[in-house]
């Protein structure tokens, strides 16, 4: 029987899903190993059991937290689509604001009804068993991760910053242009992208297992970055206060 | 050629090969296949990534494979001819530093493919403030390129290195064939804002001392662990090999890519335990590769001061820095101890002579500051007038400024030196060379097999074996000689074998001899031998056609080729891997050798067949 997969998402901008669709061939390929069971970009009904689940969004009230428990139970693996449902993503702005007067900014009138709380990424409230960081994904990242799963392989993220990618690429250094950037304490896996795009590294793919922090503050510090703002420049992906 | 020339000759070789070469990408130099050879840069600092982008390229396919029954598809698809335009000195110095170190042993054909497949085109270079080349002597280059085109004025001068680099000017730029006995260039002398305050040849002994050294920790601190100095190093090749599937999960491919020490998993085993662990130990491993590890093979830096690594780096780590400050934290008096500084003897006197047999003399001398070695190394002695020759150290290496040497009357030069008397003094430069593994031979029974003059580095091994005999398992000496009277060291190994220390057994050709022993080769010796294959180490040494009758035979006693060191004798002049005299293939025996494990030169037709 060929492996059942799900997709289903919570918070979160579909932006992953919608990387995971642009994969085109690539995934139509991909599609004639697995059945997908579940895809509401694609499809409606349910079934009961599924081997892999991959779920995109953080949760942010009571009745996801429910949904995603139902889908752990039916779930043999499930993986936390993007940074949202990895470590809760730009969702996790919100953390450090009074979450009623949020509401009432976002949902106005419909805020009595629209009971949400701070944003949490899935392993608060289920097991997550492996995840693909990103905001959005890597397509072949996921593709990747996909095959690892379907060998029965363990899925392997690379365990090194993305200034490694970046230097590979040859890509000039955001710093030598007085840009901060996050790509040395960041997990690779993006080729990155934001600076081939002439950007810096805004960490969305998570800190690397073991960041080297304290030279990494040196760095920013001698590029003139107080303590503060160097936290602040963890903040947009929530990094560093997981 | 004129500028316009070479535009032209370039464009002449795009029609027939990939040409790569330097051209402006986001501001930077960046090697690639040339589409437009306007692109072409000519004067250039060094580019972010050397050509081991090319040549050992991050990803690399070894072979296919379907998942299916395990089946192995095309083996490796064949490297396109190849050019590489604009090779800087030290980018060629670091090519032959993959090669030593990627032929050595198995041949990596993978890279041998590619590397066979590329010609070579150097240019000069424009340094800038991280480039320390001149520190390294690599910031000039004598061989190793197809064509070289040198500055000059408003033009460049060609020099050719090899045929295929000849046929490449004459099939594609016939014009400059009229001038093909132009004078080379002057030297001219390049200036590097970075540089080492102490000689390259004080390197070792610096790196020696260090490995304790706080400056690790320090380094360890500041390090991002970003990896970015050993990618980019044209000469770091440490790479990871993974399986790549096609998305139908039914074939797929093997590939390599660039690894790097810098990074966690690099030397996490299969148990979670990570034997290096910290940054520190990794930038310490990093500072030892490059100006330590490879000193001691090959006498010379795995660096090539090309700067790429203090150019990206973040952190700002800078090799010259580092090293200077070692140096300048090492007392002076320490760094003078090696005699083995390029061309210029230093002189030792004589203290002792012996005469051991009709043609032997043995000789003690009282060097300027004691070395290290390992039996098996050699010292180049000097006559004045006469030059030098290599003599292997006949005592071991004991912390002493007193070595010996045993000379057996040849040519000139060692008739020479029978004239010697004590007291005068003679020039010597070494040590050089690799020796017999001491350290490897611990708690292993040993079987050294040798053949006339063979016996003299084998001397040194005994000697040092014999300071800790303990350590070591049986001892059989397997010894061959012309005649009982040119059976050096007779005494010695008589008084050895009573005692049981070594196990010593004869061979000499002559028939009638005074010992009154069968006229016999060495290769009796091994009828009624008795040994334990799995725990011997065995040491070789004698003439080549020796080789050729032992091996088979202690391959046929069960020793496996990695344990087999045989002592590979050729002409030598330099020392330095720099003349060639002593080249087997593609390694140069002064440096490599001239002790060998038989593993390592197998596959080398020069090594042991005529
Ligand atoms: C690694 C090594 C270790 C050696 N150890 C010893 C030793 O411990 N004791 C000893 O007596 N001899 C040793 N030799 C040999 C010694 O170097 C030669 O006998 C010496 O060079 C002969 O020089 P010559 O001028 O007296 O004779 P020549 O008339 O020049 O030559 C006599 C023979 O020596 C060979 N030879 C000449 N020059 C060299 C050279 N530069 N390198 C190698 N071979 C050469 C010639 O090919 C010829 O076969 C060693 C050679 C090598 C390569
Ligand atoms: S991780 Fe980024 S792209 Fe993916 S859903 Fe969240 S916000 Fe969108
Ligand atoms: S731009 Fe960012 S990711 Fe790239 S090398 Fe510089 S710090 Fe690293
Ligand atoms: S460069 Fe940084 S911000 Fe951009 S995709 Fe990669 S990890 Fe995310
Ligand atoms: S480039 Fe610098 S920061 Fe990166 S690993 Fe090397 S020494 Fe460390
Ligand atoms: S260690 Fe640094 S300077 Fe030396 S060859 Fe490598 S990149 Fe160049
Ligand atoms: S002796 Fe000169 S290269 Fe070996």
């Amino acid at each position: 029987m060929k492996t059942r997969i799900g997709f289903f998402d919570f918070t979160g901008c579909e932006g992953c899903q919608l990387t995971v669709m642009n994969l085109e061939n690539d995934l139509l390929q991909v599609l004639q190993l697995v059945e997908v069971v579940e895809f509401r970009e694609l499809m409606s009904e349910e079934v009961s059991e599924i081997d892999i689940a991959f779920i995109e969004g953080s949760i942010t009230r009571r009745q996801d937290r429910e949904r995603l428990q139902t889908i752990r139970e039916r779930s043999k693996i499930l993986v936390a689509l993007g940074a949202c449902a990895d470590n809760g993503g730009v969702n996790l702005l919100a953390s450090n604001q009074d979450v009623a007067s949020l509401r009432q900014q976002v949902y106005a009138s419909d805020a009595e009804h629209l009971q949400t709380f701070t944003p949490l990424p899935l392993h608060r409230v289920v097991k997550v068993d492996y995840r693909i960081p990103g905001c959005p994904i890597d397509g072949q990242e996921f593709l990747a991760v996909m095959q690892a799963l379907l060998l029965e392989r363990e899925p392997e993220l690379p365990n090194f910053a993305v200034c490694v990618e970046c230097k590979l690429a040859e890509y000039p250094c955001s710093f030598d242009y007085g840009e901060i950037c996050l790509g040395p304490v960041t997990r690779a896996g993006c080729r990155a992208i934001c600076i081939e795009g002439g950007d810096r590294c805004r960490g969305c793919r998570g800190l690397v297992d073991n960041p080297r922090t304290s030279p990494y503050h040196k760095v920013l510090e001698e590029h003139g970055l107080s303590v503060q703002e160097i936290l602040e420049q963890y903040r947009i992906f929530h990094i560093g206060e997981e | 050629m004129s500028q316009a020339e070479i535009l032209r000759f370039a464009r002449a070789l795009m029609q027939a090969y990939d040409v790569v070469g330097p051209r402006r990408k986001k501001g930077r130099i960046s090697l690639g296949t040339l589409s437009d050879a306007a692109d072409l840069e000519l004067e250039f600092p060094p580019s972010v990534h050397s050509p081991k982008k090319f040549l050992f390229p991050h990803w690399d396919e070894l072979f296919r494979f379907k998942l299916e029954g395990n089946v192995l598809l095309e083996p490796e698809s064949a490297a396109p001819p190849r050019i590489i335009f604009g090779m800087h000195p030290c980018d060629l110095h670091a090519v032959k530093i993959l090669d030593d170190c990627l032929f050595e042993g198995e041949t990596d054909s993978t890279y041998r493919a590619k590397r066979e497949a590329t010609l070579l085109i150097g240019v000069d270079c424009v340094p800038d403030e991280h480039c320390f080349c001149t520190s390294l002597g690599t910031d000039r280059i004598a061989n190793g390129f197809d064509l070289f085109f040198h500055r000059r004025d408003d033009s460049y001068l060609v020099q050719t290195g090899s045929d295929q680099g000849r046929q490449l000017l004459a099939d594609h730029a016939p014009e400059t064939m009229a001038g093909a006995h132009e004078a080379p260039l002057a030297l001219q002398v390049k200036q590097c804002e970075s540089h080492l305050q102490f000689p390259t040849e004080s390197l070792p002994l610096l790196m020696k001392d260090a490995y304790e050294d706080p400056i690790w920790k320090r380094l360890g601190t500041d390090c991002l662990g970003c990896g970015g100095c050993t990618l980019l190093c044209p000469s770091c090749y440490c790479f990871n090999v993974q399986d790549k599937l096609e998305l139908d999960l039914k074939e797929g491919q093997r590939v390599r890519t660039w690894d790097s020490c810098q990074f966690d998993q690099f030397a996490k085993v299969n148990n979670g335990d990570n034997f290096r662990s910290s940054q520190s130990d990794r930038q310490r491993h990093r500072f030892y590769r490059k100006y330590k590890y490879l000193w001691d093979q090959h006498q010379r830096t795995a660096c090539v001061g090309c700067g790429r690594c203090s150019r990206e780096c973040l952190a700002r780590i800078k090799p010259t820095e580092v090293l200077n400050e070692l140096f300048s934290q090492t007392p002076p008096q320490q760094l003078e101890t090696s005699p083995g500084s390029e061309y210029q003897p230093q002189m030792a006197r004589v203290e002792r002579i012996e005469v051991i047999s009709n043609d032997d003399r043995l000789f003690r001398l009282k060097v300027p500051a004691s070395f290290n070695f390992l039996p098996g190394s050699f010292l180049q002695v000097s006559v004045f007038g006469l030059g030098e020759a290599p003599f292997s150290i006949a005592s071991p290496p004991d912390g002493s400024d007193e070595i010996e040497l045993v000379v057996r009357r040849a040519g000139a030069l060692t008739q020479a030196l029978h004239r010697v008397r004590s007291g005068d003094r003679i020039g010597i430069r070494g040590p050089f060379g690799n020796g017999y593994p001491l350290e490897k031979m611990q708690g292993k029974d040993l079987l050294l097999v040798a053949g006339g003059r063979g016996l003299i580095a084998l001397r040194s091994l005994m000697l040092s074996l014999l300071a800790k005999r303990d350590n070591y398992g049986r001892i059989t000496l397997l010894c061959g000689a012309r005649s009982i009277e040119t059976l050096l060291f007779q005494e010695d190994l008589l008084a050895w074998h009573r005692s049981g220390l070594i196990d010593c057994r004869f061979s000499v050709n002559e028939q009638g001899n005074s010992w009154g022993i069968p006229a016999t080769d060495v290769s009796y010796l091994f009828r009624d031998l008795d040994i334990n294959a799995s725990r011997t180490i065995a040491a070789v040494s004698g003439p080549p056609e020796m080789y050729r009758q032992i091996n088979p035979l202690l391959f046929r006693l069960g020793l496996p080729d990695e344990e087999i060191y045989l002592n590979l004798e050729r002409h030598m002049k330099c020392g330095l891997g720099k003349c060639g005299k002593c080249r087997i293939n593609n390694i140069c025996v002064c440096e490599c050798g001239p002790i060998f494990p038989y593993s390592s030169v197998k596959h080398m037709a020069e090594a042991i067949e005529r």
